[in-house]
């Protein structure tokens, strides 16, 4: 058996039409390549360096392990084809062990990544906990007034917090002050919380980094009882004891890394870097928020007020409707339904000793943001 | 005698590869993309590579891709090094004052653009180097830093002369590409300059500048403006004035695009062998024109799965013919993580799609018009070329990928 192929020596750029002849008395067997014409011999392949490269549909290419790189015999036509395969059985067992060895590359690359998305998805959160410990709490004030001034310019439209009691030394600002020593009192922590309450539409309550918290005056509006508003207050305190903000910098920080490497856009400018990252960091979120729902459970046990306040509150003015629950992974807080569920597993609801604050500082604190007037009636003018 | 004769032959270059033979390979890739989270696009790149460098058949030989799937792999866990200081400069700029992160997202943006001028010519590097033809491996030599800043200091220029740099920044970048490719033992040469560039440059730039400062000095002198939602829109006329701005773009860059490669490329030189190419505006454009009912009626295609699929939600909501309500509607919706399904899987078919059709239109119809278009005078002095020592730098190929810069 021969058959006609194109022969290359990888370091001439020429072409030579040859024929090659097997010959299986030789010692290892050998391909023989003679030149078509005066069929003298150019070279001899001995089948066991013999590999298949890939190439287009009807040409065979066969390169040579101790040959130059580029040294080929190509091989055209159905004919042709198929006596070389005939002669060098050993290509196509070659061409099999190679397809196996690219899919046990893949495999073991993709079960090596899904193990490092794994370890960042739950191995972060305890990391960033224990880096947070190394952030000077210097550091961290100082980041927390930037987030503060930028977030005071977003809320408001860039005209500034309006206080809803500037005094410091108001009986409701001293409610406040006294609540939060008694919440930190012996939880050593770098911190002394300074809650503020503003002027704002929006019933909402944050905390920042540096323990700046914020409570707006339309969630006072909402709020009902004195442990509801203890309930909020307990659970952005939380965030303030673990750090949250500086975690969650921490995190994000090397969300985009994650997320670059999988999907191989390391700008992290396209849609699906910018979906894939804020899922995980949403996620992170809401381990946040469940931790800091603990604290504030936590806290209510041991001042004695009920912790049911909180969830209580959360029913007034974020109830579940069915868009959150069908976005709730993209959500950075958890369902209410699954909060109150988590805080009953807690089982801390014993009976509430005393209240978080007496009826005259509630009363103090209520009356710290009055709703605006209604607008003056118009003035009548003569009709007659 | 026999010298001139062999001189004088001309070599011609063929592009045998068909479009359902990429097809498949891209609709394989797809499938392999998400149970290997992503990683298969390194395979997939790998195999679309071979298509087309075997399928391109030079005075009778095709080229060879010789770069493997794991190379890229590799080369993309070292390009990680050069983004951990970015994302690092990333993280302490998010903690300062916002005067300060400001200036710093703009150095950033700068560096990022000025690797990626190093991540081209490295990543054409990979390319050229793992590529065989008659069994020599071409390469590329010069310096991938020095080619870099040479991109980023002309960008610069083009940004200043709002553009009117770009034939001097084209030549450049052209030239020294070119001038530091090699064949074997044998230096490719290039002698086309800015001239080649400036003519269709500047006759595409005015006339686009023309029709769209024309179109919105139109619109803004008759108001042709209807307002939409509360939001100002042109009215029918203009709408139709804007469509033919996009239209004359397209025809002027493919205009300018066919014109500038062909003569470009017909400067080309190694030792005694030139190249020659001709390629027509008029193939490039019908490409455009292809692609565009491609995108329109993928877009229709992806309206009509929608109704079908609202109309069978509100179907199965709708019970002994009442109109259901937003609850029951958003019923078989509850689950997060079927939603996050539902959109991932969406995602991927429309962007799937999307790049399919450029792939399958635009990139094998540019290589193929290429490849038809060129040929090789004194393609027999290429017989002497002999080869050079191996290359095998791996990150080059990396940092393009990472960026997105990496084309084929």
């Amino acid at each position: 058996m021969q058959f006609a192929a194109r022969y290359q020596d990888g370091l001439v750029a020429d072409v030579r039409d040859a024929q090659c002849v097997i010959d299986l008395a030789a010692d290892p067997v050998a391909l023989v390549i003679l030149d078509a014409g005066t069929r003298e011999v150019i070279d001899r392949w001995p089948e066991a360096d013999c590999y298949l490269l890939h190439s287009r549909m009807m040409e065979l290419r066969i390169g040579n392990r101790r040959k130059p790189a580029g040294a080929r015999l190509g091989v055209s036509g159905i004919a042709d084809m198929r006596s070389a395969l005939g002669v060098l059985p050993a290509l196509a067992k070659a061409q099999r062990r190679e397809r196996w060895t690219q899919a046990r590359i893949l495999v073991l690359a993709t079960a090596a990544l899904a193990s490092v998305v794994v370890a960042y998805l739950f191995g972060i959160p305890l990391l960033a906990d224990r880096l947070v410990a190394y952030v000077p709490p210097g550091w961290e004030t100082k980041i927390g007034d930037t987030a503060a001034v930028q977030i005071e310019r977003q809320l408001t439209g860039g005209k500034g917090y309006v206080l809803c009691d500037p005094d410091p030394q108001s009986p409701a600002n001293r409610a406040i002050a006294g609540f939060v020593a008694r919440v930190f009192d012996g939880l050593d922590s770098p911190f002394v919380p300074n809650v503020t309450v503003v002027r704002s539409d929006v019933p909402n309550a944050f905390a920042l980094p540096g323990g700046r918290a914020f409570y707006l005056s339309a969630l006072i509006q909402a709020t009902r009882t004195p442990d509801e508003f203890a309930g909020v207050l307990a659970h952005e305190l939380g965030h303030v004891y673990y750090r949250h903000g500086m975690q969650t910098l921490i995190a994000s920080s090397t969300t985009g890394l994650l997320v670059g490497f999988v999907l191989g856009d390391m700008t992290g400018l396209s849609v699906a870097g910018a979906v894939g990252s804020s899922l995980i960091d949403n996620r992170f979120s809401r381990q946040d928020e469940a931790q800091a729902d603990r604290f504030a459970a936590e806290t209510a046990a041991r001042l004695g007020f009920s912790p049911q306040g909180l969830v209580d509150l959360l029913e007034r003015v974020a109830r579940d409707d069915s868009f959150s629950r069908a976005l709730a992974l993209f959500s950075n807080h958890p369902l209410t339904d699954q909060r109150r569920a988590a805080l009953e597993a807690l089982g801390l609801s014993s009976a509430p000793t005393a209240p978080a604050f007496t009826d005259a500082q509630w009363q103090a604190i209520r009356d710290m943001c009055p709703p605006p007037p209604p607008p003056p009636l118009p003035k009548l003018s003569s009709a007659l | 005698m026999a010298e001139t004769a062999s001189a004088a032959r001309v070599g011609r270059v063929e592009f045998t590869g068909s479009r359902h033979e990429l097809l498949a390979i891209i609709v394989r890739g797809y499938a392999l993309m998400l149970p290997t989270i992503g990683l298969y696009r390194f395979w997939q790149a790998t195999w679309k590579r071979r298509f087309y460098w075997q399928n391109t058949v030079i005075d009778g030989e095709p080229l060879e891709y010789t770069g493997t799937a794991s190379q890229l792999l590799a080369g993309f866990f070292f390009a990680l090094a050069f983004f951990l200081p970015i994302y690092v400069a990333l993280f302490a700029l998010s903690m300062q004052q916002s005067g300060l992160v400001a200036a710093g997202y703009l150095g950033i943006a700068a560096v990022i653009w000025f690797l990626m001028g190093y991540a081209i010519y490295r990543a054409r590097d990979f390319r050229l180097s793992r590529t065989l033809w008659r069994g020599i491996r071409f390469d590329m030599r010069g310096n991938a830093w020095a080619y870099a800043l040479r991109r980023f200091l002309w960008s610069i220029a083009m940004v200043a002369t709002a553009g009117l740099a770009y034939p001097w920044m084209a030549s450049s970048l052209w030239r020294y590409r070119w001038r530091n490719t090699w064949y074997g033992d044998r230096q490719f040469a290039i002698s086309g300059n800015w001239r080649a560039f400036a003519g269709s440059y500047y006759a595409a730039y005015l006339v686009n500048l023309a029709a769209i400062g024309g179109t919105a000095a139109w619109i803004a002198s008759t108001r042709d403006i209807v307002t939409v939602d509360g939001l100002p829109a042109p009215g029918p006329l203009s709408l139709l004035a804007c469509l033919g701005c996009v239209a004359l773009l397209a025809l002027s860059l493919a205009w300018y695009r066919s014109r500038t490669a062909s003569r470009m490329l017909s400067t080309v030189s190694l030792g005694e062998a030139r190249l020659a190419v001709k390629i027509g505006a008029g193939a490039l454009f019908g490409q455009f024109v292809v692609y565009a009912l491609g995108v329109a009626a993928l877009l229709m295609l992806l309206a009509l799965a929608v109704i079908v699929v609202a109309a069978a939600v509100y179907a199965a909501a709708t019970q002994a013919g009442r109109p259901p309500d937003a609850d029951t509607l958003m019923s078989p919706f509850q689950s997060g993580a079927v939603n996050l399904a539902l959109l991932i899987l969406g995602y991927l078919v429309v962007l799937g799609a999307l790049g399919l059709l450029a792939e399958i239109v635009l990139r094998l119809g540019w290589w193929r018009l290429l490849a038809r278009g060129s040929t090789i005078e004194g393609v027999d002095s290429l017989r002497t070329v002999r080869a050079a020592p191996e290359d095998r730098a791996l990150i080059g190929q990396g940092l393009a990928d990472a960026l997105n810069v990496g084309a084929y």
